[in-house]
């Protein structure tokens, strides 16, 4: 197994964590909390959410752990992991979604940032990225929120560079028109 | 709006940040959960899942291999059984017409095809008779005629007709008869039939 991409501190961790030392694995979550918590809810759109999402993310990195090769950083491997359950996420969604009325559709998308955000323009731009199709979300995510390139999204959700910069380029055009007002403010 | 401008505001957006405790309790629920899943299945090492598939359908398909196979050789036994070439219109119809009259018995063994024919033509002609004798494993068959003796898996038998179409077959230490099915005083396999549809 290649660990070129980690620390000794992280070494340390995964093999004791593969010894089924939770209290190690907890360290990682401790480490890496905030940025899969931050991701999961720029996918979501909820804190409760995002809250099972990550979870549901270290839990499953810690099942993984064994196939985690070391040829990336850990905190990429489990932004991948993020993702590919945060698209499911919004599968299941989705499907859901489907059978409920069209007036059941208008209310949930009326209250589909219900959380508290700090400000109208935070939680207006949430709402722009929960109206873009989850691909193009996740794309637009990783380039912005966590500085990924686009080779780097692309090695993440297993695809060409340019379906990511397609995907990119498509959610940006989005954006500009749900977003255009606020330039002007 | 530029690309850089977009970037700048969607960079403005801030997150509902939950409390500080929920960062302190976060990674001990992760904990909880993976202990208590831990306690619920043991945790399979990910480690032996692919090389576990890959021996699972392994498996798979040697068992399938072997069932296909045994399932074809078992057809293919049955098929040579059931199509013994003795048992073949054509077959036995051209090797007659080649001897008038001179054809005592076509004997199938473990060596092949015996022809036995009579110095003369003096064979009557008949509905042929189709024998088949196991003694074991020692399979023979022959196509005769009524009132020929034929050496059969070792056996010597007079293979006779009666005028209903029942067979008889008299061994040295044994009758074997078509209308009882069974041979008395010995435990060989013994098929017997008139090849009817050869009209000679």
């Amino acid at each position: 197994m290649a660990r070129m991409a980690l620390s000794d501190d992280e070494l340390a961790c995964i093999q004791k964590s593969l010894a089924d030392d939770t209290e190690a694995f907890a360290a990682f979550v401790k480490q890496h909390q905030k940025m899969i918590h931050a991701l999961a809810f720029r996918m979501t759109g909820s804190l409760h959410d995002a809250e099972d999402l990550a979870q549901e993310t270290f839990i499953r990195a810690y099942r993984q752990l064994a196939s985690f090769r070391g040829d990336s950083k850990f905190s990429t491997w489990l932004c991948q992991i993020a993702v590919n359950l945060s698209l499911n996420w919004r599968k299941r969604e989705n499907r859901r979604g489907e059978i409920h009325s069209k007036w059941a559709e208008n209310a949930v998308a009326e209250n589909s940032v219900p959380e508290e955000f700090p400000d109208a323009l935070s939680r207006r731009i949430q709402a722009a990225l929960d109206r873009l199709p989850p691909k193009q979300r996740a794309a637009i995510v990783l380039t912005v929120y966590e500085n990924c390139s686009h080779a780097e999204v692309a090695k993440l959700m297993q695809c060409a560079e340019a379906t990511i910069s397609w995907r990119v380029f498509a959610a940006r055009q989005k954006l500009k028109r749900l977003l255009g007002g606020f330039h002007h403010e | 709006m530029n690309n850089s401008e977009l970037d700048s505001i969607l960079k403005k957006a801030r997150r509902p940040e939950p409390i500080e405790e929920f960062w302190e309790e976060f990674p001990k629920q992760v904990v909880r959960r993976l202990n208590r899943a831990r306690v619920e299945e043991p945790r399979l090492n990910t480690r032996w899942v692919p090389r576990l598939a890959w021996g699972m359908a392994i498996v798979v398909c040697i068992t399938a291999a072997f069932a296909i196979g045994h399932w074809r050789g078992r057809v293919d036994t049955e098929s040579v059984a059931s199509n013994d070439i003795l048992q073949n219109t054509k077959f036995v119809r051209e090797t007659l017409a080649l001897f008038p009259n001179q054809v005592r018995a076509i004997v199938r063994d473990q060596h092949g095809f015996n022809l036995d024919l009579a110095s003369t033509s003096d064979v009557p002609t008949s509905t042929p008779i189709y024998v088949s004798v196991c003694d074991g494993k020692n399979c023979s068959s022959c196509v005769t005629f009524s009132g020929q003796e034929v050496q059969v898996a070792g056996q010597k038998l007079t293979v006779l007709s009666d005028g209903l179409g029942g067979i008889i077959l008299m061994g040295d230490h044994f009758i074997w008869s078509s209308n009882r099915r069974v041979a008395m005083g010995n435990s060989l396999k013994i098929e017997a039939k008139n090849l009817s549809s050869i009209t000679l």
